[in-house]
């Protein structure tokens, strides 16, 4: 017997669902300035002695050099998102804003109004209900989990799921306190930015779309990892228990992925691709040897890894991660992706959707390259000494 | 079907209690001991809340109050069943969009209990040195109604040219982070205008007038707003919750303004409640609770 510990959504005829929904588009932002981890590691005030390239197997990030904040990221990604829909933005009928940072204007943090009517108006969704979700890096795929019910049980029939994150300024006031490989800020560090965008829509008769969500808070980690405003400093700082955090979600994420599949009828191997939270190349590959091991099995393609291009981009992380695969040639139409949350709080959820041609149609082919799950380039050496340390956010 | 209001609760602070957080963690005990519920009947937690301790970024702080409440905080294990948390915001209608999540959640059989908290409170640590509100948390312990009583009918509009008019906003000033809060003396009326049009949109929707409401229960709970409301909603509509002294609310308050309509004496007829909340953006919305 299996757990029932996800809050869990199955396909519309289960339930009292109205209709289904589906991924209809998808659309990103990344800043133009890339910061390699060496840039970051050189910055640091305290000689750290720290490889955390060859810890995390992040090679660079995308940052922001007050060229953009959290707001012009979501909204850049918003429009990438629209542009590249056969719809109206006047259709959209809720947006949803998941950042957990909320800069605009450099690193003025909006508490309120929420940034998603702000967003909403810009992008000329004028009838959409709009809300502000924040859930960690777990926010957007619970945005998804939100719109999906609204679709699904007929409230809404199309949904923008939003998020701009300019975040590696965590990564500026961590260098300024980060001593050794021990030190709690050292995932700030693996931050970048990024935004994007999600558009959730009623599914035709017959297109498969989004099978499943479920989601679960193990709150008993819950200050595992805690950001506040900094003291002394513009932005914020994060403090992460990364050796415990880890070991909560490698312990975890195998119950709740069995779960979905139970709940599907499914084995690991129906999966065609697992796109995890990118928090580090070494982890989400000791976390997939783990799935493998515990559930008997293996995705088809291996764990999706863009961490190494993009370092952590926090909520935004599956999106970006996503339109990657899509642009490289890596999905096809029926290919059944799951989307695995791995956030503070901890929050883990599952959102299983399957490519259909207009999501295909959406993003196509631009830079076909490397296999899918392509290695991010981490020694024997750096995967053992990352299994004593870990540097996860 | 609607969403059954099982139990509401405010719960205030003073100079000794002033945790957003905490004050949360009360608010809902004492909404599910209302109910005869365990903490482990809630299968979804919503925080609605804005301004708590440290303003907490990461993670939602939903989490930490369904740690704080032992709600199925542990690991996964057989025999059981999870919680999931997370936050929402939009102003004074946090609790109102939080309302409508649990809505679509319980409508489709995903759920059985839900609880929207809202608190607000100085976030201490010199933050916010002229935060406005009094430290207050609500919780709304709902499931769904089997009949057609409940919350239902959901609308919403913005009117996103009167943003200014309302705003949180935490700058880097002087060599500290500080929280300004600044109101409009016309955000009152302004929302006001909002709830009052999006409201008539409801009654519109459900074949009602202002003249078939027994009660009105509003945020912002303040008297500026609340007159306003009175104002633009016209001479036929009944008594709006009030506030019984000047305590200052923020999110809490629509449920504060809930649960004075719903301690309120019952009428011959059963009860149709206005529900309606604005908060900054301006975002503005509506549902009708019956009874």
């Amino acid at each position: 017997m299996g757990t029932n510990w996800l809050m869990m959504e199955q396909s519309p005829d289960a339930g009292h669902a109205l209709f289904g929904a589906r991924l209809a588009s998808v659309g990103r932002r990344l800043p133009e300035t890339h910061r390699s981890t060496d840039e970051v590691m050189a910055s640091t005030t305290h000689r750290t002695r720290v490889d955390l390239e060859r810890l995390t197997g992040i090679h660079e990030r995308r940052v922001s050099v007050g060229d953009d904040d959290s707001y012009s990221l979501a909204l850049d990604a918003a429009r990438d998102c629209l542009n590249r829909w056969d719809g109206n933005p006047e259709q959209i009928d809720l947006v949803v804003c998941c950042s957990i940072t909320k800069y605009r204007d450099g690193l003025a943090q909006w508490m309120e109004p929420p940034f998603s009517v702000a967003l909403a108006d810009e992008v000329g969704a004028h009838h959409a209900r709009t809300f502000d979700l924040s859930n960690a890096c777990a926010g957007m795929l619970s945005g998804v989990f939100v719109a999906n019910n609204w679709v699904r049980t007929g409230r809404a029939r199309t949904a923008l799921v939003v998020s701009g994150e300019y975040i590696s300024q965590l990564a500026v006031n961590a260098a300024k306190h980060v001593h050794t490989i021990a030190s709690r800020e050292l995932a700030s560090l693996t931050l970048g930015d990024a935004g994007a965008a999600v558009i959730v829509e009623r599914a035709p008769e017959g297109v498969e779309g989004i099978s499943t969500v479920g989601f679960t808070t193990i709150a008993e980690h819950s200050r595992l990892c805690l950001a506040y405003p900094a003291k002394h400093d513009a932005g914020a700082r994060m403090f992460t228990k990364s050796r415990a955090l880890q070991a909560a979600a490698i312990a975890d994420v195998p119950i709740v992925l069995q779960e979905i599949l139970d709940a599907t009828g499914l084995s690991i191997e129906d999966i065609d691709c697992v796109i995890p939270h990118q928090t580090s190349a070494r982890a989400i590959r000791k976390g997939m040897a783990t799935v493998g091991a515990a559930l008997g099995g293996s995705p088809r393609q291996p764990a999706v890894v863009t961490v190494d291009r993009y370092g952590n981009t926090a909520s935004t992380s599956h999106t970006v991660a996503l339109i990657e695969e899509l642009e490289a040639g890596h999905l096809v139409e029926g290919d059944r992706v799951a989307l695995i949350a791995l956030a503070s709080g901890i929050e883990l959820g599952v959102v299983l959707f399957t490519v259909d041609a207009g999501l295909l149609a959406a993003r196509p082919v631009t830079a076909p390259d490397e296999p899918p799950g392509a290695p991010a380039g981490t020694s024997d050496d750096a995967q053992q000494e990352g299994a004593r340390h870990g540097a996860q956010s | 079907m609607g969403l059954r209001v099982d139990a509401v609760s405010v719960v205030t602070g003073d100079h000794l209690h002033t945790s957003g957080r905490k004050l949360a963690d009360r608010a809902i005990e004492q909404a599910l001991a209302e109910a005869g519920l365990a903490p482990g009947a809630i299968d979804l937690l919503v925080n609605a809340g804005i301004y708590h301790d440290r303003i907490l970024g990461e993670p939602a702080l939903a989490a930490l109050i369904q740690e704080d409440i032992g709600a199925n905080a542990e690991d996964p294990h057989e025999g059981a069943r999870g919680t999931f948390s997370f936050d929402v915001a939009n102003g004074a209608a946090g609790a109102l969009t939080g309302l409508e999540i649990a809505d679509g959640f319980l409508l489709d059989g995903t759920i059985d209990h839900a609880v929207v908290v809202a608190s607000d409170s100085d976030p201490g640590h010199g933050l916010a040195p002229d935060f406005p509100f009094d430290p207050t948390a609500g919780a709304l312990v709902c499931s769904r109604a089997d009949d057609d009583h409940g919350i239902l009918g959901f609308r919403w509009a913005t009117s996103p040219d009167a943003a200014a008019l309302r705003s949180g906003v935490l700058r880097f000033e002087s060599g500290h982070n500080r929280l300004r809060l600044h109101e409009d003396d016309s955000f009152a009326d302004s929302a006001a205008a909002l709830a009052a049009k999006v409201a008539a949109q409801l009654l519109t929707d459900l074949g009602m007038t202002t003249s078939d409401l027994t009660h009105v229960a509003a945020a912002p709970f303040d008297v500026a707003f609340l007159d306003g409301l009175a104002s633009h909603l016209g001479p036929a509509a009944p008594t709006i919750v009030r506030p019984t002294s000047d305590h200052r609310f923020h999110t809490a308050g629509l449920l504060a303004a809930l649960a004075g309509a719903v301690a309120a004496p019952p009428s011959a007829g059963g009860e149709r409640v206005l529900v309606v909340a604005a908060g900054a953006g301006i975002v503005a919305g509506a549902a009708l609770l019956t009874r």
